[in-house]
């Protein structure tokens, strides 16, 4: 009897909740529109006609279709390189940092001694550094200036993600694992190598995301440290492009290209929707990375949420 | 099987006594090197950018001179830092660096709160998936990028907002130039960006939630909004305290690279804070010891701040940092 009269009023939802539950619904949908709006904007407007755009008719879908703005995108010598340089020092610095990350993770994750001084000199790091004119200092003195080599090993390990990562190794991969591949002769290396990182698919992408995220989407290292144009990546000339006042410079940039008047004012014309589309081919593969590796990334991100 | 084997050493070479220092450290890394190979990598990249530069932090107390080098030149003593004090924009600079980052505390920190409580009311597992999805989407979106958006939105000729309030009648805002919004722009931007990132944290904590609190609730007959007030809020309330404890260790940080993309002549008054000026001072003007000294003063109030907040959190929390 009484289970039942529980099940009763399990099927039944009480009239305050169905009330609760359309206006929860009706606060994600505005939630949900205030995300997505402005991200569908900028889509729309990178396909649509630079006179629709700049007269402010492109709301809610593409006018005069063209693609005139990626045209001049790709026409762009000096964001083609730059495009390039992102991808180079993305791809190395990831690699380097994910490897780096991933064998400091796995000691950590033992015990051997004077462990307590190596957590101490990894974790003091987040909390004390010496700025940015020491730093920059340091590396003018280095003669790592204006290097590739600095764009790919500056700050390559994040104290962070490195304890996300052996928290995950302590948590996920059993001790037991160790005793017993030791008994069977296993050094650290190869347990390391044959069993930690085939059972850490998951952190490594995790990891994968986040330092590769963090390093294509940086832009002030670069203008810190890289006087060479010619070195520059993405997001630095992307910030000449768009964060700016004053449509000269912006406008400078596409029309350096064109040989006459007529050219010219056609490339300033092209500008304006250049820009959203600078921000598509920019953002575009980040977020396609992330929508990719999301099923891994919540139980990820929340170990390392947990630990802090 | 090792560890046997160095107890039974133990036993041999120290007779019960404690071993001398040379003796473990011999042993740990016979023991252990294989560890502190892997180990190494890692810890000389943290050597080089974050040890090394501490190095130069001395450049503060001296006159540096690039032709004399970092221990070439002259002490001073604490005259940078006396400069700083001195210096015309120093309220400017400590005031705006510390009310930015205390008004977003005090809107970032609850919106992600109630985002996840909100959240954690959908029955639909797949549409709850759906949205965290959309919600985390803003998180990778560059600094620059952000900026970006901001003027090309809020352009006075055809941005998206002013074509909006023209049409509706009002007068065209220069939002990128009027001191007065850079505050709520700064602010709005980070939370479009990261409240939906944030709320993985209490996301995980209501997951952990015993649902047979739920069931008896349910059977109690409570509402949503009671389950919300009497369960998941308290749950929630010792991790929110936590953060908002940890937040404060950074009141005075600057998060310099936004700033610098939405500075504009225009809104200095306000967007005129402490990262930026060490940047625009230190690299552009080439004041090396003036600018160390004052990355230096904000360390370490920051750093003192974090171990005090720190400390509070450990006494009401039993849980810390270190």
């Amino acid at each position: 009897m009484e289970k039942a009269h529980a099940q009763k009023k399990k099927i039944q939802k009480p009239m305050g909740d169905r009330i609760f539950d359309t206006i929860n619904a009706v606060i994600w949908v505005i939630i949900l529109a205030v995300i997505l709006y402005p991200l569908w904007l900028i889509l729309i407007a990178s396909v649509s006609d630079p006179d629709a755009v700049i007269a402010g008719e492109v709301l809610f879908w593409p006018k005069d279709f063209s693609l005139m703005g990626y045209e001049a995108v790709f026409d762009n010598d000096e964001l083609i390189r730059s495009y390039l340089n992102a991808i180079i020092y993305t791809v190395f610095g990831t690699l380097l940092s994910v490897v780096v990350t991933m064998m400091a993770a796995y000691s950590l994750s033992r015990k051997f001694s004077g462990k307590k001084f190596v957590n101490f000199y990894f974790v003091f790091t987040m909390f004390f550094n010496g700025g940015l004119i020491p730093q920059f200092l340091m590396v003018r003195d280095l003669g790592l200036m204006d290097t590739v080599l600095l764009m790919i090993i500056i700050n390559c390990v994040s104290v962070w993600n490195l304890m996300v990562a052996r928290t995950y190794i302590s948590m996920n991969i059993p001790n037991d694992l160790y005793e017993a591949a030791a008994i069977d002769g296993a050094s650290h290396f190869t347990y390391f190598l044959r069993v930690v990182l085939p059972l850490s698919g998951m952190i490594i992408a995790v990891l994968c995301v986040y330092y590769g995220v963090a390093r294509w989407n940086d832009y002030f290292t670069a203008l810190v440290y890289i006087r060479d144009r010619a070195k520059l990546p993405l997001q630095t000339i992307l910030r000449e492009i768009l964060a700016t006042l004053t449509a000269t410079n912006s406008d400078s940039f596409f029309s350096a290209y064109a040989d006459d008047i007529k050219g010219m004012t056609e490339a300033v014309r092209k500008a304006e929707v250049a820009k959203y589309c600078c921000i598509v081919i920019s953002t575009g593969p980040a977020v396609i990375l992330y929508i990719f590796m999301q099923k891994y990334f919540v139980k990820g991100v929340m170990i390392g949420s947990l630990k802090g | 099987m090792k560890t046997s084997a160095a107890s039974a050493k133990r036993i041999r070479t120290g007779a019960g006594a404690r071993k001398s220092l040379g003796v473990r450290f011999v042993d740990a890394v016979k023991r252990d090197w294989q560890l502190y190979i892997l180990l190494l990598p890692a810890m000389f990249f943290v050597f080089l950018f974050c040890y090394l530069p501490l190095y130069g932090i001395q450049i503060a107390f001296r006159d540096y001179k690039a032709v004399l080098g970092i221990t070439g030149s002259e002490w001073v003593g604490l005259k940078n830092f006396t400069d700083f004090f001195s210096a015309y924009y120093f309220q400017r600079l400590i005031t705006n660096t510390f009310l930015l980052n205390l008004y977003n505390l005090l809107w970032s920190f609850p919106i992600p709160i109630i985002m996840a409580i909100l959240l954690n009311q959908f029955t639909r597992p797949r549409v709850k998936k759906i949205t965290q999805t959309v919600i985390y989407i803003p998180h990778f979106i560059s600094t620059v990028v952000m900026a970006g958006m901001l003027y090309l939105f809020l352009s006075p000729t055809n941005g998206i907002i002013n074509t909006l309030i023209t049409a509706l009648g009002g007068e065209s805002i220069y939002f990128m130039v009027e001191p007065e919004w850079f505050r709520t722009l700064f602010i709005t931007t980070d939370i479009w960006q990261h409240a939906g990132w944030n709320t993985i944290l209490y996301i995980a904590t209501l997951t952990g939630i015993d649902p047979g609190l739920y069931e008896a609730a349910t059977i109690d007959g409570a509402t949503k909004l009671q389950k919300i007030r009497h369960i998941e809020i308290p749950h929630l309330i010792p991790i929110a305290v936590m953060m908002l404890i940890l937040n404060c260790g950074s009141l005075l940080a600057s998060n310099t690279d936004k700033a610098l993309l939405m500075q504009t002549s225009g809104n200095m008054a306000t967007s005129d804070i402490i990262g930026v000026y060490v940047y625009q001072m230190g690299l552009g003007k080439a004041q090396f010891s003036y600018t160390t000294a004052i990355g230096l003063m904000t360390n370490v109030i920051n750093f003192v701040m974090i171990i005090a907040v720190n400390w509070i959190a450990k006494r009401l929390n039993d849980t810390s940092l270190f």
